[in-house]
């Protein structure tokens, strides 16, 4: 019992902090394509810092304040059932459905909080939200159907531990094309240019953010940072076989590594999102969902089909 | 004579009858809800009975028939869901009918689903299934004649496609009763995989699957049958659409289950399996894919509360479909589960309308708005009602769509799989929309003074509510009973955990997992300084002042970008088809009546001589 | 609740080097925004970055001359921030009315409207000169002196009497309601 306590909050403590760092990463390649120096890497942790340290809040009700703190919590639930190498604690539960939903609930309790303090952006950045999750729904559906067609199960970490023998998922056609999918929908997930919709800032305001200030945005910021480190982390253990190193005699050792290649395979996945969101302008919702639904829904479908073949 | 299967079935009838004749204010509402948990409580005196016998049997003789009625595994789940979901219905409507009338058909109507839940034979099933049909059309047309003519017309039609069906099968077999048609029709199939002659032939089965398609998916709101459904759901007493969309609806689902009883295996060896599925069951899943799409996007663009939960409705009986046609022990289990799912959290939600209107007296929702903080009772249970439908863990919408996305992936169906994947998403999106059109935002100066719940409807709302939070905790319960119905442990694992071997899910460790990430971001939130409540008007507006009289709330097309998406395939609609086949029929009509039957008694006299004389060349 | 003197110094490091901008550019001033921001004086280096939103804002950039129609604006979205919020005004307008010293529509001396804690003279101050500004705001913030949001919520009424001798009473809902029957006309026309 104390021994998951204590690895859930080593979890916990090492994903918060990777996920600041790749808060930090994204802004600083961003510069550093834009040409300029760039905050330093422990930028969003010294934001996060100011926004609880704020002297004043504001809120909206009861929901208000809820939503932003179910937001958080749902994503440390993500995290806590998705394969971090050795050490995490409810993989046996990380089902594939599970995680898919689990990583898409942090966005309701953020939508609840946004729509409740009555700000019509807010409201519009809702409705954009959502459109987005609609139209990234399919060729994710069809992505997720595919791997679970390939391996037959439905258990991520047998998933990765199938991977050890047969290879990378991505070395597969059908899931070659699924993971092509997700990657782009991935873009979405992470809120990056061209699916940065609901955000839009100075178009809608940061849309659903408009309202938040002082400790509500500081939640959202870990929150982000946690999901941000989940999303990259579940794609790198699904599609570019996750990490079990077994070379080291010590277990601590082993884990030590596996979390480095990790690492390794979430930064690959991050820097693809970035470099895709810095060269693209922004679509509209109805552009973005005609896109979704045309080229990632072909692909998936076409890796969801051929793998149940 | 007096059997507890027919209390069962007629104790409601009685007390609908009986508060129709006192209808006396107060007295009628005792009596209806008495006539409510009667069978509601048999039921659950029933399940003891159950745990020692396979089956209650009971069969009458009636004007030369003998009805025949069973209570067994199967039924006994949907019966349950009626008795519940009926009863919190019928608790809702001591606040909500207005008068007797009301009691008395919505009680027929329980009687009506009841019996169909309980007959063991054709007869007795198509009997009680034309009372639900009468009763829940007679309660639609005291508030929408236009609407119930709709549903009538839909009905009438799907229950004749049944009585073709049932001659059909009487024609051939001799027996109404299910236990000798389902004999038959096995040992059927038993001589055509011999090569001996089959008393169906192709066609037959073919005109016989098709016409209980037909019957039952009419009932079910099966695409591209569900046109009746959102006027009949949406114009009648919203206490009563929970019984409506909750379990009348189930009674289509069970007849799918009814053609997979008696025809299953007759239509397996006849048309063969495609993948895991039997073909004839891929048609209704592919048909039941179709209809989650088509529900949810129509949900989405509407505009009336009652409309939308319609249409939601509709979308989420295409899950069990899905689940029924893929036709596995365990996804006919996944949808039987969704089956109970949807009834508790629709049944809550439609109980949720009804407040909602009974308080503000509004439908629409650009009248509503910010009734979170005067109706908090309200808003609670649609919270739990919300995250239940969007499929949320740990409530029992999760539970059973996660059973239901398993049972069809894992059979390798990816179009399903691609089909069901998008109406969990489409869910978030309607839903969102009633969050925030009625919940949340600026309040309307009208809705001021709006109360919360009155206590039945409280009672009632709670008691699904609970459910909803208990099932979904505890998801064994429910797959227990499902795994009694096939005599095997489909879906293993304990009372908290669903274990399939193949995927695995824990309500309890959710649960826990999720209080403890709530409970480390609250620290964080009471570690911040203390916050200032602030009104709907004090928000960033780009710096410009404004006042109540703005409009703050995206009230009317919140979703215009995927109306605007979906512009083209928004222009087909099977609605419109009907009514202009409708519109052709009446001119064909008009115009026989015009030449034909045009009231002269001279031409009638032609007609005569003519038929007369065509049958004299015929040598009659 | 919990006694936070002891972090002080990490919270005042923290804000000094994380100020959001809100992107409400005010005056013509706002033109030397972008090259602040872009590559060639990248401002992003000290943690700051323009944000839309004033709840989560700290730094409110005046940038150029304020005419009363503004200033109403300003104050609204001033108010919104939550405390500790800075101001720094931008020219010489904003400081004693720059070239407009005796235009009959350009308010003179905006800190008796808010509080203002650094101010940059020019017209316009180059890029340099608001850099240099920053600088000194984070000095200030360091050491502690940058503290009108305090000024403003102690003087609240010095203040408030100021803004109701330019505006009159009442002025927020005056101002709101002046649009009203603008926007229900524009309903009629659409129907």
């Amino acid at each position: 019992m104390l021994m998951i306590a204590v690895k859930a909050f080593l979890i916990l403590l090492y994903a918060t902090f990777m996920g600041f760092m790749f808060m930090g990463i994204i802004r600083i390649v961003t510069a550093r394509i834009h040409r300029r120096v760039g905050p330093p890497i422990y930028q969003p942790i010294l934001d996060t810092i100011k926004l609880l340290s704020k002297k004043s809040n504001i809120t909206h009700g009861l929901i208000y304040d809820f939503g932003v703190i179910y937001a958080l919590g749902a994503t440390i639930l993500a995290l806590m059932f998705i394969p971090l190498g050795g050490v995490s604690i409810l993989r046996a539960y990380g089902d594939l459905i599970l995680i898919t939903f689990l990583l898409e609930i942090p966005m309701l309790g953020i939508m609840f909080a946004a729509m409740s303090s009555g700000n019509p952006w807010a409201g519009l950045g809702a409705q954009r939200a959502l459109l987005t999750l609609l139209a990234i729904q399919v060729p994710l559906g069809f992505a997720i159907v595919a791997l679970a067609e390939f391996y037959g199960t439905f258990s991520t970490y047998e998933i990765v531990m199938a991977q050890q023998t047969v290879g990378w998922s991505i070395t597969h056609l059908p899931l070659l094309l699924a993971a092509i999918a997700y990657d782009i929908v991935l873009q979405a997930m992470f809120g990056k240019e061209p699916f940065d919709i609901m955000i839009a800032p100075g178009e809608i305001s940061l849309g659903p953010m408009v309202e938040f200030g002082g400790k509500h945005m500081g939640i959202l910021q870990i929150q982000h940072a946690i999901a941000l480190f989940a999303e990259t982390l579940f794609f790198s253990n699904i599609f570019l076989g996750g990490a079990v190193v077994t070379a080291f005699a010590s277990p601590i050792l082993n884990t030590i590594a596996s979390l480095a290649v990790l690492l390794i395979k979430q930064l690959a996945v991050l820097m693809i999102a970035i470099f895709i969101g810095v060269i693209f302008p922004r679509f509209t919702i109805d552009q973005a969902a005609r896109f979704y639904w045309k080229w990632p829904t072909i692909i998936a479908a076409a890796g969801a089909i051929l793998a149940a073949l | 004579m007096i059997n507890e299967l027919m209390i069962i079935i007629f104790a409601p009838l009685l007390a609908g009858v009986l508060a129709w004749l006192l209808d006396i204010k107060g007295i009628r509402e005792a009596i209806g809800v008495i006539g409510a948990a009667i069978p509601l409580a048999y039921l659950i005196q029933a399940y003891q009975t159950l745990s020692t016998q396979p089956s209650i049997q009971y069969s009458i003789a009636l004007a030369g028939f003998k009805f025949e009625f069973l209570l067994y595994q199967i039924n006994w789940i949907f019966a349950m869901i009626a008795g519940v979901v009926g009863f919190a219905a019928v608790l809702g409507m001591v606040s909500t009918a207005k008068d007797s009338y009301e009691w008395l058909f919505a009680l027929i109507s329980l009687t009506g689903v009841l019996g169909v839940f309980l007959a063991d034979d054709l007869a007795g099933f198509f009997i009680f299934w034309e009372v639900m049909t009468f009763a829940s059309f007679m309660m639609v047309l005291k508030y929408n004649r236009k609407a119930s003519l709709k549903y009538f017309l839909l009905s009438v039609f799907g229950a004749y496609a049944m009585l073709i069906a049932i001659g059909i099968i009487y024609a051939k077999v001799g027996a109404l009763d299910f236990a000798t048609i389902q004999q038959v029709l096995y040992q059927d199939a038993m001589r055509g995989a011999f090569g001996t002659d089959t008393l169906f032939s192709r066609n037959e089965m073919i005109l016989v699957f098709g016409l209980f398609l037909i019957a039952f998916g009419v009932k079910a709101g099966m695409f591209p049958l569900h046109v009746w459904a959102p006027d009949a759901y949406s114009e009648t007493n919203q206490s009563y659409t929970a019984m409506f969309s909750g379990v009348l609806s189930k009674a289509g689902v069970y007849g799918m289950l009814v053609i997979y009883i008696l025809l299953g295996t007759r239509l397996m060896y006849e048309f063969g399996k495609f993948g895991a599925a039997p073909k004839f069951g891929y048609i209704i899943a592919l048909l039941g894919g179709l209809t989650i799409i088509v529900g949810g996007l129509l949900a989405a663009l509407q505009e009336d509360i009652r409309k939308l939960f319609a249409y939601s409705s509709i979308s989420q009986i295409g899950y069990i479909l899905v689940g029924i046609g893929v036709g596995t022990a365990l996804s006919i289990e996944a949808a039987i589960y969704h089956a109970v799912s949807h009834a508790l959290f629709k049944g809550l939600f439609f109980l949720i309308v009804a407040t909602i209107i009974y308080r503000t007296g509004k439908t629409e929702f650009k009248d509503m708005g910010g009734l979170a903080e005067k109706m908090p009772i309200t808003f609670a249970m649609a919270f739990v009602a919300i995250l239940s439908l969007a499929g949320i863990p740990p409530l029992v919408g999760f539970a059973s769509k996660w059973l239901l996305f398993e049972a069809v992936i894992h059979e390798n169906m990816p179009i399903l799989g691609g089909m069901i994947f998008f109406g969990s998403a489409i869910g978030f999106v309607y839903l969102i929309r009633f969050t925030y059109a009625v919940w949340f935002g600026q309040r309307p100066t009208d809705l001021d003074d709006t109360k919360d719940a009155p206590l039945p409807l409280a009672i009632a709302m709670g008691i699904l509510a609970l459910l909803n939070v208990v099932f979904g905790i505890a998801p064994g319960l429910v797959a227990k009973e499902l795994n009694k119905i096939f005599g095997k442990e489909v879906i293993g694992g304990t009372i908290y955990e669903l274990n399939l071997g193949f995927g695995r899910y824990n309500g309890l460790l959710i649960t826990i997992w999720l209080v403890v990430g709530l409970v480390i971001a609250a620290i964080i939130y009471f570690l911040g300084a203390k916050v200032r409540k602030v009104p709907v008007t004090d928000t960033y507006q780009a710096g410009n002042p404004v006042t109540m009289e703005y409009n703050l709330t995206i009230r009317r097309n919140f979703f215009l970008p995927l109306k605007e998406t979906l512009a083209f395939w928004l222009r087909i609609s099977f609605d419109r088809l009907y009514q202009d086949i409708g519109k052709w029929i009446e001119d064909l009509a008009e115009t026989m009546r015009h030449y034909i039957y045009n009231g002269s008694v001279q031409a009638y006299a032609w007609y005569l001589a003519i038929v007369l004389l065509i049958l004299a060349l015929w040598g009659v | 609740m919990v006694d936070w003197r002891l972090f002080e110094p990490l919270f005042e490091f923290a804000r000094k080097r994380s100020l959001w901008i809100v992107a409400f550019c005010t005056g013509c001033g706002g033109i030397e925004m972008p090259p602040l921001m872009t590559s060639r004086y990248d401002l992003e280096r000290f943690g700051m970055m323009p944000n839309p939103a004033p709840r989560m804002a700290d730094l409110f950039l005046i940038t150029g001359y304020v005419t009363p129609k503004t200033l109403k604006r300003i104050i609204i979205t001033y108010e919104m921030q939550p405390d500790p919020k800075y101001v720094l005004a931008h020219g010489s307008c904003p400081l004693n009315g720059g070239i407009y010293w005796d235009a009959y529509n350009a308010i003179k001396h905006l800190d008796r409207y808010i509080p203002v804690d650094v101010v940059i003279a020019g017209c316009m101050p180059r890029p340099e000169a608001v850099m240099d500004g920053i600088k000194k705001l984070m000095e200030m913030i360091e050491n502690g002196t940058a503290d009108g949001w305090k000024r403003y919520r102690e003087n609240y009424e010095w203040y408030k009497k100021n803004q109701d001798e330019l505006f009159g009473e009442g002025w927020r809902e005056r101002e709101a309601r002046r649009w009203i029957p603008w926007l229900m006309d524009k309903k009629k026309k659409e129907k």
